[in-house]
């Protein structure tokens, strides 16, 4: 094993919708260019789907039983994975139930704001094996943007559910995403110096090279080897910023009985379980792409690495939501302004410097 | 008098009263002087008559002069030409130095000083008395029901009440109590919230109308009640012998039952002079030991819960460890969580066959605990994020606890060093060797370490239990002592007896009437008193911290409403 890996299937050159668009024949052309887009983003978003469907009803039982000493289903077909399809029929059939005096539109929207913002991440992440839809230029700050839309949804589901636990919910939310999505982004721009782009591409390709070689066997310079600090601070963000345990204070279940989500029930309630959800994995796919050198990986191919980095992201999050406590609001303000603020800076002026130097 | 300095109840080194044999009465006597008009003989103390106008000063008197700290219990009750409320009173340090202040009311129109002034406590159990008897207390700060609705129409414990009267409510005051959200308010800085009945971290149906100032509780009024199921009236309709013991399994029905048991049997035991073997005594330790843990467990684990959040290893864990504990439980009493193990005079039946196989049982869960404890330690108290979050937080003062009669682990994470097993021996307790926890973090990490180390000194206590019993000669183990078959005490006795129950000081207070039913019993509940602490302790604290700090005193609302 070496990290002369098959960086071919990395980066083929061409996005998703035009490796569809030539596969299917279809000539250029706006009409044809937005047939492909569609076609394209549906296959991730449904590849999305099954994940969270796998990972988020099946896999979290399972984790968590592991956690916690239980055995979880087992008794819906093989390994209980039956209880999605069971689990899928429960949540649609229930009763959608609208609570007196909410905010109708607002209301209405705000699940589907949050889903959505999370899936328009997966935009211009590369997951391998031509697995990308655009790559644009400014796809690292793109990613960020999107997915800081999710915070007005998480506000919009705080205000206008018409329930006080929801509003503490909502106001937690916007409090614990502004404390640290600057530390976030502030620790990924570090590692935008080292690559010098903000192509999502190009930040993959720039871990691509040997970082040293140990007993013949390379270790790829992914920047979580080149600069572990980033990486630890950054996944610690990453934390907050989707809402797990130390910091899962917006919805905080024996506190304020389920935060912004209170009120929300059958599809809605599926809705915002699974934009959480997602926002883990897309969390976990900015890890993959900005520290673990994307879908890079020996022998099996690069989507499958890529996913396999997305799954471990997502296991530290149940480990964390099972084993560490929850930390006080006014603690996590703390934190998140006077701690992670000051060691992203510093991480990003170090950064700088160094490469400064050595460049 | 001594009404101006209240907050130094033992600046007098030597408290009045106490003599090399224990209590002088006639010194008591003296010292209430004229607010003393007459003497009573309970089983468990004298007990001194005291005008309704006087109930305050005679309190502050007996707290400053003679040291008597803790008012235990409020009993009120009825009799055929007068009400009367009964203090009962005792020391922190000395429990079974105890004193009872009666309060005659009139037939007709029963109102009597609150003693408030004297013990913060006497609030809700004031409260309960007006709620349930119907005596008034004349300067109670907040006279309100507190067990039934605030509709209900009669006092259910006097005499002439009419079980079968209808609960006429006119709607408008059946309307939601709920429902007034303070929403109108205008210009209001702070938001009413409802916290439960039914919320995920109430431990049971207990409401919290939390006032908030942002995310800071500026106010919290606990409003119980909702599982009130007449305990004290159930127990008054069954007979000594047979039929009252099932309930204690019911109040604190945390796997604590067999404590509960205790506190009866204790209380009908000295009321009926009834022995109690060796042997038996030694099952009864041990089996309520074992209750014990199951109950820390449960509460280590539910606190966790309260501030990890979710269903985390830690919860999970502690369910596993009283588990194993049930299962014990289940091989001696036949039941898992109501086990009907005690009789008035020993125990239903002695340990299960093969007996080695019961020891083998036992021994090996022990062997295992300090591995099992090992690891909450490792998982909670030790980890930084749980330290941040419980020093220092809920802070209760030795004095306020003393004040609101806070008792058992509560107390015991407070400093105050007060465990019954040691100062008020049954059982047991007295032979064996263990030691009684206190931390004087006063703050929710120190009740959580307390119920920790409690569970080591339990198995302690187990271990001992078992050897005994193992090297018990055969023909000695006598589990029942001779008990009437109809247990008719003296007329007019009365009797007020506490036990060390998993969350502290249970006590039933029993009077008889010369029939086979008492013609009294109220029970003294730990956790009513150890709850009336939490708006001392959150007030001025983060949401977060209310809910731990309500996690940390380990409430049971089926113990708390009766």
């Amino acid at each position: 094993m070496s990290a002369s890996l098959p960086t071919v299937t990395l980066q083929s050159g061409t996005p998703l919708p035009d490796s569809i668009r030539s596969l299917l024949g279809l000539p250029d052309g706006p009409v044809f260019e937005f047939i492909a887009a569609v076609i394209a983003s549906s296959v991730i978003a449904a590849a999305l789907l099954g994940l969270v469907a796998v990972s988020g009803i099946w896999g979290k039982r399972k984790i968590t039983a592991a956690f916690t000493d239980r055995i979880a289903v087992n008794r819906h077909g093989p390994f209980g994975l039956l209880i999605i399809v069971a689990d899928a029929v429960r949540l649609l059939s229930k009763e959608l139930i609208v609570p007196d005096g909410v905010d109708r539109p607002a209301w209405d929207i705000a699940p589907i704001v949050m889903a959505g913002s999370a899936l328009l991440g997966f935009a211009v992440i590369p997951m391998g094996n031509g697995l990308q839809i655009a790559d644009p230029e400014v796809g690292l700050a793109y990613v960020f943007a999107v997915a800081s839309i999710a915070s007005v949804g998480l506000v919009m589901a705080g205000y206008s559910s018409n329930n006080k636990y929801s509003l503490l919910g909502g106001l937690r939310a916007v409090a614990q995403n502004l404390a640290y999505e600057i530390p976030l982004i502030i620790t990924a721009a570090s590692v935008v110096i080292f690559a010098g782009t903000l192509r999502m591409s190009g930040i993959v390709g720039a871990q691509a090279e040997t970082l040293v070689s140990v007993a013949g066997i390379g270790i790829p310079s992914w920047y979580a080897f080149v600069n572990p600090f980033a990486f630890v601070l950054f996944m610690a963000a990453n934390l907050a910023e989707v809402g797990r345990n130390p910091f899962d204070i917006p919805e905080a279940p024996t506190e304020i009985v389920a935060g912004w989500q209170t009120e929300y029930s059958s599809v809605y309630f599926v809705l915002c379980y699974l934009s959480e959800f997602i926002h883990i994995f897309l969390g976990g796919a900015i890890i993959a792409t900005v520290f673990l050198g994307g879908p890079a990986g020996p022998v099996l191919p690069g989507v499958v690495w890529f996913v396999i980095k997305m799954v471990a992201v997502y296991l530290f999050t149940q480990w964390a939501r099972s084993a560490v406590p929850r930390v006080r609001i006014d603690q996590l303000i703390e934190i998140g302004w006077k701690g992670m603020l000051v060691l992203s800076f510093a991480n990003l002026v170090l950064t700088a410097v160094i490469v400064g130097l050595t460049v | 008098m001594s009404l101006e300095d209240p907050t130094s109840p033992e600046a007098d080194p030597e408290p009045v009263g106490v003599t090399e044999d224990g209590l002088d009465y006639d010194a008591l006597e003296d010292l209430l002087g004229d607010l003393a008009i007459g003497r009573e003989s309970h089983i468990n103390a004298e007990a001194f008559v005291v005008r309704p106008g006087d109930v305050e000063e005679a309190l502050v008197t007996l707290r400053d002069e003679a040291g008597f700290d803790h008012c235990s219990c409020l009993t009120a009750q009825e009799y055929e030409d007068r009400f009367e409320s009964i203090y009962h009173l005792r020391k922190y340090d000395e429990p079974t130095q105890e004193v009872g202040v009666v309060v005659p009311a009139a037939r007709e129109n029963p109102v009597s000083q609150s003693a408030n002034g004297a013990f913060r406590t006497a609030d809700w159990h004031e409260r309960e008395a007006y709620d349930l008897v119907g005596v008034e207390y004349e300067d109670h700060p907040d006279l309100r029901r507190i067990l039934l609705p605030e509709t209900w129409q009669g006092h259910p414990l006097r005499q002439d009440y009419d079980q079968e009267q209808p609960q006429v409510v006119p709607l408008r005051e059946h309307a939601n109590p709920l429902k007034d959200d303070h929403r109108g308010i205008d210009n209001s800085d702070t938001m009413f919230l409802n916290i439960g009945p039914h919320h995920p971290a109430t431990h049971g149906v207990l409401h919290l109308k939390a006032v908030l100032d942002g995310e800071v509780v500026a106010d919290v009024d606990p409003d119980i009640g909702y599982l009130h199921r007449c305990e004290e009236q159930l127990c008054q309709q069954g007979n000594y012998r047979h039929q009252i013991m099932p309930y204690p399994d019911r109040w604190d029905y945390i796997s604590a039952g067999i404590l509960n048991e205790w506190c009866y049997a204790r209380a009908a035991e000295d009321l009926a002079d009834l022995e109690v073997p060796e042997y038996a005594q030694v099952l009864r330790t041990m089996s309520a030991e074992m209750c014990r843990i199951a109950a820390h467990m449960l509460a280590a684990g539910t606190f966790a819960l309260d501030v990890y959040g979710d269903f985390t290893a830690i919860f999970m864990y502690a369910m596993q460890d009283r588990e194993k504990m049930m299962n014990l439980l289940e091989d001696l009493t036949g039941q898992r969580l109501m086990f009907n193990y005690l009789r008035l005079g020993g125990v239903a039946w002695d340990l299960p066959e093969p007996r080695e196989e019961f020891f083998e049982k036992t021994r090996d869960l022990l062997d295992d605990l300090p591995e099992r404890l090992e690891e909450y330690h490792n998982l909670i108290t030790s980890n930084e994020i749980f330290q941040m979050r419980c020093i220092d937080t809920g802070v209760l003062e030795p004095e306020a606890a003393k004040s609101y009669g806070a008792t058992g682990p509560v107390a015991r994470g407070s400093g105050i060093d007060y465990d019954l097993r040691r100062d008020d021996p049954y059982g047991y307790y007295p032979e064996l060797d263990w030691d009684v926890i206190t931390e004087d973090g006063c703050d929710n990490y120190a009740r959580v370490l307390v119920r920790l180390q409690e569970v080591e000194e339990s198995a302690k206590i187990i271990k001992q239990c078992v050897d005994l019993l193992e090297d018990w000669p055969e023909e000695e183990r006598t589990i029942q002592s001779n008990v009437p078959r109809t247990l008719k005490p003296e007329p007019d006795t009365e009797i007020y007896r506490t036990v060390e129950a998993a969350k502290g000081e249970l006590g039933i207070y029993i009077r008889s009437d010369g029939t086979s039913k008492p013609a009294r019993f109220k029970i003294r509940s730990p956790c009513f008193s150890n709850l009336q602490t939490l708006p001392e302790m959150s007030e001025g604290e983060y949401i977060p911290d209310l809910i731990a700090s309500l996690g940390s005193l380990d409430i049971v609302l089926g113990e708390v409403d009766r």
